[in-house]
């Protein structure tokens, strides 16, 4: 078990330090430049060249990346060129509005998605499954950003249940869950979509096999056999996507920031993006990369302990 | 049948719909079984061996349905039973142990707590209580070491401890009948052999009445005290062992006991494989559903237009849904 975590923590690490360096040269090779950015339209060929040595934009790509691990090992990701602060200052800022979107986003459509998918198994053919299937269908196939105006218009202006803005400047808890609630709601409905569906064939699946109807035949009541010993079969599988589900929901976080006006890693990684600020774009990168791989690598871990048959060798 | 039978099952009907028409996988079945008795039932694969228990105890997987007949336990029809007094008679009354041992466990509990989850099904016991009996039916089924067994996962037990797990399960609740359903087709020899004897130890100290559903007849020889022979969906002969193979009184019999390999005849003697295929559930002949296979009806008349019932022979006990069963036992001196 010790060696078998080292090694997730190695494979963990080396993702990690991929994903930086392939950002790392991606950004310099995309046209335009910080300083460029920093000094607008008008600003004159030697300013700009200036600047750009002052920030060390001047020099091979390699040696700028190696001055940039070098940095990075004694835990030093530079300074955002637009703010001028610690670049993972002001990743880590943005870090609990993304944490408690994604994760409200997930447990809902874990609480949502599960239990309608068994539901949709045990009923199947019937209107009960036509019914969340067509949902899960619609949640699937369009886009977050898309139900997210919606939502905004119904439930936001219509109707008045929730602040159409997805974050507040007040410091009171159950306002900034207000605010939270339906953008976690947007963005938990697409993921609960995708986990309804999955969790409906894994249980129909399950509940074809033989020892389902062993249990029948030993008279183990079917509310047992269906929440007990099928369930955590088909649980299996959803498990093993929940961490998928995780590094996506963090992509559509991006865009549900952006309809919702509401702060977070992945509005800020797009701005930064835009304003050319490499270091605060790589800042979110590794946390980005290590908050999945993170999550992904504690669910391999579990999924050990649910299915007996993983084996840690 | 005869009185005092723990199982007597008559006209069992079960039908599938298709897109041509309903299909009868169960036609007309009758049986009966009494206490501390083995009924071996044979049959061809596809002959409703198995959807014939099935429906006994009312699992037939839909769109499939029971349509009719009775189902006598204990004397008591339990064809009409509500759902939940069928489930208290499954596992506890009458038991089925089924033919892949590596699949009818389930892979993510342990045994221990798949057996538990058995017991408390039947019985008010607790955690503790339902674990000792577990314990008690590990041992009786000769698994070693139980204590330590107990909370293994089934991908840790062999095929032949799997299937002891399964028996244990399925004597847990001391049922009145027990129904193997191939309980070692899936298993290798020398194991088979253990699993048997295992069966007919439990079924006399147990006092259970034993379905042994098999394709060997060399077992059925072996261990039965009637066979019942099913062709097409249908019992086609019902006949006490006493009396072997060599005398049943329907051809399809004849023809099942002679594409066997046997030791009591000469080493050059040809098997004889029966000739054509296994009917077509959805397409069966008006008449006789052997007919087209069989050797004595050679396109006679009230073979291809009548379906023959299952009627007594010479003894109430031995019946036969071939009419002309007299033609095989002047075919054979000493009948
Ligand atoms: N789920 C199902 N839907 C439709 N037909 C079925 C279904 N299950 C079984 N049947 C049909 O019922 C008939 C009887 O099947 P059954 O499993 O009882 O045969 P069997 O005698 O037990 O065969 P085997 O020796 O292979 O186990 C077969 O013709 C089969 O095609
Ligand atoms: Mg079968």
């Amino acid at each position: 078990m010790l060696r078998y975590t080292a090694r997730r923590l190695l494979l963990m690490s080396i993702t990690v330090i991929g994903m930086v360096t392939v950002v790392f040269f991606l950004l310099r090779a995309i046209p335009g430049d910080p300083a460029s950015y920093m000094l607008g339209d008008y600003a004159t060929e030697e300013s700009v060249a200036a600047l750009k040595a002052e920030l060390g934009l001047d020099r091979p790509v390699w040696e700028q990346y190696l001055g940039f691990v070098k940095r990075a090992l004694t835990g030093d990701l530079g300074t955002s060129v637009v703010t001028g602060q610690p670049a993972f200052d002001e990743v880590l800022e943005s870090i609990p509005w993304s944490a408690a979107l994604s994760v409200s986003g997930i447990i809902i459509a874990v609480l949502a998605g599960v239990p309608l998918g068994v539901m949709s198994a045990v009923r199947h053919g019937t209107f009960a499954d036509l019914f969340v299937m067509l949902g899960a269908l619609i949640g699937i196939s369009f886009p977050v950003f898309w139900v997210g105006l919606v939502c905004i218009l119904l439930l936001a202006h219509e109707v008045r249940l929730f602040p159409a803005l997805g974050a507040s400047s007040s410091q009171d808890f159950f306002t900034q869950v207000h605010h939270l609630m339906l953008p976690a709601l947007v963005l938990g409905f697409s993921v609960a979509a995708y986990i309804a569906r999955l969790t409906r064939s894994a249980m129909l699946e399950v509940l074809g096999q033989d020892f389902v109807r062993v249990a029948r035949a030993m008279g183990v009541p079917e509310r047992r056999i269906v929440y007990r010993l099928a369930l955590r079969n088909a649980l299996i599988p959803v498990l093993a996507v929940i961490g998928v589900t995780f590094a996506w929901s963090l992509g559509s976080a991006i865009l549900v920031e952006a309809v919702f006006s509401r702060p977070g890693l992945g509005s800020m990684i797009l701005k930064a993006v835009f304003a050319r600020d490499y270091q605060l774009v790589q800042a979110g990168v590794f946390v980005l990369a290590s908050a999945v791989v993170l999550v992904n690598t504690s669910l391999d871990i579990v999924y050990g302990w649910v299915d007996p048959r993983v084996s840690v060798s | 049948m005869s009185d005092g039978a723990v199982l007597a099952v008559r006209d069992l009907r079960t039908v599938f719909p298709s897109e041509s028409g309903p299909v009868t996988t169960v036609d007309k079945v009758s049986f009966s079984l009494g206490a501390g008795e083995t009924l071996a039932v044979v049959g061809e694969s596809g002959s409703g061996k198995t959807m014939t228990f099935l429906s006994v105890l009312r699992l037939v997987p839909p769109p499939g349905r029971v349509i009719g007949g009775e189902v006598l336990f204990e004397g008591a029809d339990i064809a009409t039973l509500s759902a939940s007094a069928m489930r208290s008679i499954r596992g506890a009354g009458i038991a089925m142990v089924f033919q892949d041992p590596l699949t009818a466990l389930n892979p993510v509990f342990t045994i221990g707590d798949q057996m538990l989850e058995v017991i408390r099904a039947h019985t008010g016991m607790g955690p503790r209580q339902a674990r000792v009996r577990a314990l008690e039916v590990l041992e009786r089924v000769h698994i070693p070491a139980p204590a330590q067994r107990i909370d293994d996962y089934p991908h840790q037990l062999s095929g032949g401890m799997r299937q002891r797990v399964l028996i244990a399960m399925a004597i847990a609740l001391r049922p009145k009948v027990l129904i193997a359903d191939e309980p070692t087709t899936a298993l290798d020899v020398t194991v088979q052999a253990q699993i048997l004897e295992l069966l007919a130890e439990l079924r006399s100290e147990l006092g259970m009445g034993m379905v042994l559903i098999t394709h060997d007849l060399g077992l059925v020889a072996k261990y039965a005290d009637r066979v019942a022979v099913m062709y097409a969906g249908r019992v086609v002969e019902t006949s006490p062992m006493a009396r072997g193979f060599g005398q049943s009184r329907h051809p399809y019999t004849r023809s099942l006991f002679r594409s066997i390999p046997r030791l009591d005849l000469p080493a050059d003697q040809p098997l004889t494989a029966i000739a054509g295929q296994p009917p077509d559930l959805a397409r069966l002949p008006a008449g006789c559903a052997f007919e087209p296979r069989c050797f004595l009806g050679n396109g006679r008349e009230d073979c291809r237009n009548e379906r023959p019932a299952l009627s007594p022979t010479t003894s109430d006990r031995h019946l036969s849904a071939c009419p002309h069963w007299r033609t095989l036992l002047d075919a054979e001196p000493g009948a």
